[in-house]
């Protein structure tokens, strides 16, 4: 089990400032995607009662539909909280030291990488079209110094607010670690 | 000759399909609860979200095996019981 206050790795006075999960509306979208799969073939069953009375109470069809049910079923709980645990686990987490990037894709893809807030050249928010907009959510890209390598945090909620946040940390571990290198100078 | 209506197979053949879905669904929910115990966030929501999948899980695995335990699975399938008979009194009716 992964402890927000025992970081892998932490570094002395490293504090967690975001924690950060995708907006709720990727829950939504779920929740919404489960309950309309779960309640046509019910509606329709409710619907055509007279008819599906007869095949489930038939001693050889009654079976099969409960097994056909049975699978249908069972499969969209599945599929369910297989998204819904993808949702849990792709998480950001922003100390005041580094950032942590854990992507979980499906059951058996993880990524889990970090980089130090001192690498960090540009920090980019979007948002994009009416539906972020209206539900402030968008995309931060964390693009370092060196590599072409960059951290996507996406559909996250208030991204813009969330830059700034990275921006003022990173100046303020630049500031930090520069003046680390002053002491260093002064005492050569 | 070969009469193709007379050839029947027992319901429960396909019991043994199901119960081949049930253990692909049981190792897919067991290594979905073993991510998020694993890999998830330490506190209160977790244990929600592990109680409500499983919960969940048990929940219909039990309703459907309480809903198939009252059919007799030795009853026969054959081509007569889905094609409509001569009377036409069938499943699906003639038209």
């Amino acid at each position: 089990m992964f402890r927000l206050d025992h970081l892998p790795n932490a570094r002395p006075n490293e504090t967690v400032v975001l924690f950060i999960r995708r907006h709720w509306i990727c829950v939504f979208a779920i929740a919404v995607a489960f309950l309309f799969l779960t309640a046509v073939p019910l509606a329709l069953a409710w619907f055509f009662w007279p008819v599906v009375s007869v095949w489930f109470a038939h001693p050889t069809f009654g079976p099969l539909m409960i097994l056909g049910a049975s699978i249908y079923f069972l499969s969209i709980w599945l599929f369910a909280s297989i998204e819904f645990t993808d949702y849990y686990l792709d998480t950001w987490i922003v100390t005041n030291e580094r950032i942590i990037n854990i992507e979980q894709e499906g059951l058996f893809h993880r990524t889990a990488s970090e980089l130090d807030l001192a690498a960090v050249q540009d920090t980019t928010a979007e948002i994009r079209g009416i539906v972020q907009t209206v539900l402030s959510y968008g995309n931060v890209f964390v693009q370092t110094a060196g590599e072409q390598r960059r951290f996507h945090f996406k559909k996250i909620h208030h991204p813009e607010r969330i830059k700034e946040i990275i921006t003022r940390l990173v100046e303020e571990d630049k500031q930090r670690l520069s003046g680390h290198g002053k002491i260093k100078t002064v005492i050569k | 000759m070969f009469d193709l209506p007379s050839v029947s197979i027992p319901v429960s053949v396909f019991l043994y399909v199901y119960g081949a879905y049930m253990v692909f669904f049981l190792l897919y929910s067991l290594f979905n609860v073993y991510h998020l115990v694993r890999y998830g966030v330490y506190g209160f929501g977790l244990y929600t979200i592990v109680t409500i999948f499983t919960g969940g899980t048990i929940l219909l695995a039990a309703g459907s095996v309480f809903l198939l335990m009252g059919y007799d699975w030795s009853a026969p399938l054959s081509l007569e019981t889905i094609l409509p008979p001569a009377s036409g009194d069938g499943l699906f009716p003639t038209l």
